[in-house]
């Protein structure tokens, strides 16, 4: 250890020691909000603060639960969430195996166009878009929180490669052994794209659970919200309860900290598949 | 024989071919071309409640003479300005530090790094909101611990843009680093050995080798964080509500103030479609960087 530490020279050492102070200075407000979260309602604001509560106090979860609609906001939140993830990877992976497989005409107008709005952020256009689903009637639906997600063209860019990358034989022989197209693709081609689709469905499920304009906009009724809208309008009240505000914050966190710290692999390979070229 | 074969095969396959595409391309068309294209439509109305007026360009000249929306383009412009230039800029120098270093420290860092992405803006502001808050934070309890005077970082017109800056790098920083140190990662380990047996300094090894090579990933990044800060939202409801006198109101806020708070859907509609030309362009940037298929 100490030789490799001799190794290195004097400015890279430096840099890395405050990269690893200020990594674990990003850790702190995490510490914060989940200690605060477990004191009692005296210690919340108390300060100097209570550095460790001991013994933890479930109180504020309690509270939370009891005095709010947290329990319906948490199953709407993962209703949207794991409805949009199914219809994203879904829809792009057989669009994007067909971009990456199958000849047809406009191939290449078609994929062009959909790249080219591969950075556009729905918040753009938001205002237009509400209009749009009103048009449609399906402002405030669980269905139209969820389609203009499906229509962003991220998934096909992110799986094409993939399916580019499982060899043509692999599907000519299934041709020959009469395999129609649609077997081909959940037998073969689905099973052969697991760890691509993975990728995919865990970045996905954690951008739409952090998503808050789009269902600010589309959401109005209370028991409709999802974790995000009803932790900010705590927020936004002015509760003068802290520990309460702090308890739901944790509650909307913790579910994706969790997904982090297990599939932190699949992110980073989410985030670089098809946009890192060598 | 064998063509015509060829031709019925090929005739079947594009079938299947547009039954496998038809589901994107339909939301596609129905949930970003139209509200695209109706966007551009309703900037040219007069539109209250039920009421529309065809009234051409005058949104777009009513929003220049607009003192608040002057104000907001400036204000963007500072916000993007320094969200992304402290991303890029410190995202460089944490990657080129960490991506030479044993996997486990690497994977550490990038990761902490992360964790601001994934545990949300709202979550985030609620945190920093409360670390900052003049009368009950940690951070003003601790600074006049010190001696210093305690300061209202998110209702000062000083401070209110910097901490915000601060919270969109935070959010950013993370991606940057994965990309980057992917791309570091990539870069022939040949080339810097042989650097290392000329006896080049870890400077020179930095400024003619790995920055050069990671040229298209920064740039790719850099266009990516201009559009995610474009965007920003939440942050700014939470923390400051565009104030103090308008010093946080960008034109993603005012945009969504004007259509969802005042009722003018027809100047918000032309912000969006200024904000939608912006994004565009940057992003028309890096289509070919998307489309080769290396």
């Amino acid at each position: 250890m100490i030789k490799k530490l001799k190794k290195l020279d004097k400015f890279d050492l430096i840099s890395n020691i405050l990269i690893t102070i200020f990594a674990v200075l990003n850790l702190f407000p995490l510490y914060w909000m989940i200690s605060s979260s477990l004191k009692v309602s005296h210690d919340v604001t108390k300060m100097p603060p209570v550095w460790i509560p001991i013994p933890p106090a479930v109180q504020n979860y309690t509270n939370l639960f009891k005095n709010s609609n947290a329990v319906i906001w948490t199953f709407n939140s993962f209703l949207i969430s794991i409805g949009t993830t199914a219809a994203i990877v879904l829809v792009s992976s057989m669009a994007s195996y067909a971009f990456a497989k199958m000849n047809f005409w406009g191939k290449d107008v078609i994929f062009l166009v959909l790249i080219s709005a591969l950075m556009i952020p729905k918040e753009i256009y938001i205002v237009p878009l509400v209009k749009v689903m009103q048009y449609f009637h399906l402002k405030g639906t669980i269905i139209g929180i969820i389609l203009p997600n499906v229509a962003l063209p991220f998934g096909v860019f992110l799986l094409r490669q993939f399916f580019a990358s499982v060899p043509d034989s692999l599907r000519e022989s299934a041709r020959l052994d009469g395999c129609p197209e649609w077997k081909i693709f959940t037998r073969i081609m689905l099973p052969v794209c697991k760890p691509g689709l993975s990728a995919l469905a865990i970045l996905t499920f954690v951008q739409t659970w952090n998503d808050y304009l789009w269902q600010l906009v589309m959401i109005t009724k209370d028991n409709m919200k999802t974790l995000q809208l009803g932790v900010a309008g705590m927020q936004q009240e002015n509760l003068p309860d802290y520990g309460l505000r702090i308890a739901s914050a944790c509650v909307a966190a913790v579910p994706m900290l969790t997904i982090f710290m297990i599939f932190q692999k699949y992110f980073t390979s989410g985030i670089t598949m098809g946009a890192i070229k060598e | 024989m064998r063509a015509s074969i060829d031709i019925v095969r090929s005739w079947k396959e594009q079938k299947w071919a547009y039954f496998f595409i038809a589901p994107q391309l339909i939301l596609f068309a129905l949930f970003l071309i139209y509200p695209v294209i109706e966007g551009v439509r309703l900037s040219l109305y007069d539109i209250k409640f039920l009421d529309k007026e065809w009234v051409g360009i005058q949104n777009y000249i009513d929003l220049f003479s607009d003192e608040v929306f002057r104000k907001a383009t400036v204000n963007t412009l500072t916000f993007v300005f320094w969200g992304t230039a402290l991303t890029i800029i410190i995202g460089l120098f944490v990657s080129v530090s960490i991506f030479d270093k044993s996997e486990r420290y690497m994977t550490f860092i990038r990761g902490t790094y992360y964790l601001p992405t994934i545990i949300s803006m709202v979550v985030l502001s609620i945190i920093w909101s409360w670390l900052l808050n003049p009368a009950m934070g940690v951070i003003n309890h601790y600074m006049s611990v010190m001696g210093l005077e305690r300061i209202n970082f998110m209702g000062n017109t000083k401070y209110a843009m910097p901490v915000l800056i601060f919270m969109v790098w935070m959010v950013n920083i993370g991606q940057a680093v994965v990309l980057l140190v992917a791309t570091m990662l990539g870069i022939n380990t040949d080339v810097l050995e042989a650097a290392d047996i000329d006896g080049t300094t870890r400077f020179q090894k930095i400024r003619y080798i790995i920055l050069p090579m990671t040229k298209k990933t920064t740039i790719y990044v850099t266009i990516m964080t201009i559009i995610s800060i474009i965007k920003v939202f939440i942050v700014i409801d939470l923390m400051t509500r565009g104030g103090p006198n308008y010093a946080t109101t960008t034109m993603m806020y005012l945009c969504y103030q004007e259509a969802f708070k005042n009722n003018s859907l027809g100047s918000a509609s032309a912000i969006g479609v200024l904000m939608f030309l912006i994004v565009f362009i940057l992003s028309a940037t890096q289509l070919k960087h998307f489309r080769s298929d290396d």
